[in-house]
């Protein structure tokens, strides 16, 4: 056991992560304690933990941002620590020092880190500090009042085609990638507008987008002892707009050579900054072989499942173990020694065949898949609204197996069996990708994804042969013939009495 | 019962008959017999024979599938798609939108996949926040135009005209919200 005793947590966040974490509480006889906005009463996080305490209106910065409430109800719940989740003020340092400040333990790294790595020009010094090479791009935070065409001049002399980034970003919010000059000014002023909405800051940088490169990235452990710890690597590559939308380890792409190099180097950077609990270090790795920082995320990651997977460990039992003051007592050879191999499928509320647009609504009908080497972490579940006001992810689903092609085998299995009416998924776009050959071949880069897509330019990625057009219509009409209240033939709504008739007229019938 | 179905711009008659416990289902002339079993509201689980030769229906192409007095087992849902008013159908994995009108013929509600004549009703495909309308009422537009940038979910998402035409009406403002399948601008 640490220094402090940790025996009640508020789980400052929502849905599946809400849950995700409430879970490890209960693992650890930790009690767990929800928040809620006002359309999130019913949500699953909520009915999951011990207690739950409304914190104002639907819109994020009225309720999950809001971090007065947040502390306040902390403090009135009487919880030990605050666990932010990711998303949200998982990256606050503000958040991170009010908890402090009420004398509540903070379950991540010190407001200090968060400053530091979390702004993306402060964390290229501090890489470039760690001998780690950075992509060419900006030093400085561009503010909003540096004019277009000064960020012009700048975006000319790093040399298209530029990204250009918020400061404060995270998620694939707030960046646009310019190919043309011309488009500058409509994609900054758009990659603005999504961080100032996002994170409340609307600085943006500059960096030079690279041709085809892959996203590795490097989960770290640290304590307060000194010890940081780097995992196998995660590659994160195939992503729609700068967004992951699936993710594995390890790495078909590393090399025994470089997984020693890039976990070396991402642990390296976390040293610079005294990083405690868990982080994430990401790296662009190029076609010649060199990786470059690209940022670090001081907090829990959506994937951190897959690293669990291959690891058999819990991340964030460790997190709170490093909370309460533990030491990293993990065989650091163990952690870079992955057993079988991971995948997970970002499940959101949008619809694929629609050009991804969000689809809010009520999940009518849902059942997760199950059975051996499947996870599904979820926050969904039948008769729950998916609220328009947050991020549209409903469930990662993770599949393990002893190696990639049984992995991939394992996931098709599971997407099949992944059952939800009412709101469209991104189900039928999973079941697509995992039978493309680049796919199945490892041979994918960050940009990979959306040439694909554009390519296919909207076609439907499950298209119904006439067996399933047949059996279609057939299910309408019936559904529609037995739904009709003249010839109710609901079992689950038959009174009890007409059941045992039917069950007679069975047995008379043999 | 008798059924009008539309499934990818085609019409299907569709004839449901109790049997025996079970269904027979005939789609344009040809029968299945069907035991279909509710599980909840929106879920059907169908086990279906060709109520004529044995089974054409299969679940792999690959396994002999023409042999008869095969039962093939589908687990189905089937929920009302708000935006298009269709029935948004997912047999196993495979999502299937059809129409559906007891009688007589169904007509869609939503013309907006439509390159066909006729005026082009652009509706909110979700619920949203209107940021930006980016056509007035008069402007000519072409194929593939964006016609106005819809919120929700923490991203800005465009919708596009289908076609060549005129913005004729124009039915929200900026900062306005909207719900699925609200009519958004009329373009002829």
């Amino acid at each position: 056991m640490g220094r402090f005793a940790v025996k009640k947590i508020l789980i400052a966040n929502r849905g599946e992560i809400a849950v995700r974490i409430a879970r490890a509480c209960r693992e650890m006889d930790i009690s767990p304690v929800a928040v809620y906005s006002e359309c999130d009463r019913a949500a699953l996080h909520v009915r999951y933990a011990d207690e739950a305490y409304p914190i104002g209106p639907s819109a994020p910065r009225e309720s999950y941002l809001r971090i007065d409430r947040l502390v306040e109800t902390a403090k009135r719940a009487g919880v030990d620590a605050v666990h932010p989740g990711y998303g949200f003020l998982a990256e606050n340092d503000d958040f991170a020092t009010a908890c402090r400040d009420a004398g509540l333990i903070f379950i991540g790294p010190t407001p200090e880190a968060i400053t530091l790595m979390g702004s993306k020009t402060a964390a290229r010094t501090a890489a470039k500090k760690a001998g780690v090479p950075v992509v060419p791009g900006t030093e400085d935070p561009l503010s909003p009042d540096v004019p277009d065409a000064e960020i012009g001049r700048i975006a000319a002399q790093i040399g298209y085609p530029v990204l250009i980034k918020a400061v404060a970003g995270g998620g694939g919010k707030g960046m646009r990638t310019v190919t043309d000059p011309a488009d500058l000014p409509s994609a900054i002023r758009a990659a603005r507008s999504e961080a100032g909405a996002a994170f409340g800051d609307p600085a943006v940088f500059v960096e030079r987008r690279l041709a085809r490169p892959r996203h590795i990235e490097v989960q770290l452990l640290g304590d307060e002892h000194g010890t940081v710890l780097p995992f196998v690597e995660r590659e994160c590559s195939i992503q729609r707009r700068h967004q992951k939308v699936v993710e594995e380890t390890p790495s078909l792409a590393v090399t025994p050579a470089l997984r020693d190099a890039i976990t070396s180097a991402a642990a390296a950077v976390a040293r610079t900054v005294g990083y405690t609990s868990a982080g994430t270090i990401e790296f662009l790795l190029d076609e010649d072989g060199r990786f470059y920082f690209l940022e670090m995320n001081t907090r829990l990651q959506v994937e951190h499942p897959v690293t669990e997977m291959v690891t058999g460990l819990d991340l964030v039992h460790w997190q709170i173990r490093i909370a309460r003051g533990e030491k990293l007592t993990l065989d650091p050879r163990a952690l870079l020694t992955p057993s079988g191999h991971a995948i997970e499928c970002r499940i959101y509320a949008e619809d694929p065949d629609n050009n991804f647009l969000p689809s809010p609504g009520r999940i009518l009908a849902l059942r997760p898949p199950a059975g051996p080497g499947i996870r599904d972490d979820s926050g969904a579940t039948a008769g729950l609204d998916v609220p328009i006001f947050y991020d549209p992810m409903i469930s990662k689903l993770i599949a393990w197996a002893e190696d990639r092609p049984r992995a991939i085998a394992r996931m098709r299995r599971a997407l099949t069996e992944y059952l939800v009416a009412g709101i469209k998924t991104t189900v039928p776009f999973f079941t697509w990708l995992f039978a493309q050959p680049e796919f199945l071949a490892g041979r994918f880069h960050t940009t990979y994804l959306d040439e694909v897509l554009a390519a296919r330019a909207g076609r439907p990625f499950v298209e119904p042969d006439a067996e399933a057009e047949e059996v279609a219509v057939m299910a309408a009409a019936l559904q529609a013939v037995m739904t009709a209240p003249a010839v109710s033939a609901d079992r689950s709504s038959q009174p009890i009495a007409s059941r045992w008739k039917q069950q007679a007229r069975v047995q008379g019938s043999r | 019962m008798q059924y009008e179905a539309e499934i990818n711009g085609r019409s299907r008659l569709v004839i449901v008959a109790r049997d025996d416990g079970g269904f027979v289902v005939s789609i344009d002339g040809r029968s299945w017999r069907v035991d279909a079993a509710r599980i909840d509201r929106h879920t059907l689980s169908l086990l279906v024979a060709d109520a004529d030769t044995g089974i054409r229906l299969k679940p792999h192409a690959a396994a002999g599938a023409h042999e008869a007095g095969r039962t093939v087992g589908y687990e189905v849902t089937v929920a009302r798609d708000p935006a298009t008013a269709r029935l948004a159908v997912r047999v196993g994995a495979t999502p299937v939108f059809v129409g559906l009108e007891s009688g007589r013929r169904w007509r869609r509600k939503d013309e907006q996949h439509g390159g066909g004549s006729g005026p082009q009703r652009v509706v909110a495909p979700m619920p949203g926040k209107i940021v930006r309308v980016l056509v007035q009422t008069g402007e000519a537009v072409h194929a593939r135009q964006p016609l106005v940038v819809i919120e929700a979910m923490k991203m800005e998402n465009e919708l596009r005209t289908a076609r060549d035409g005129t913005v004729s009406e124009v039915h929200v403002r900026e900062g306005a919200s909207v719900d699925a399948g609200s009519v958004l601008l009329v373009i002829t």
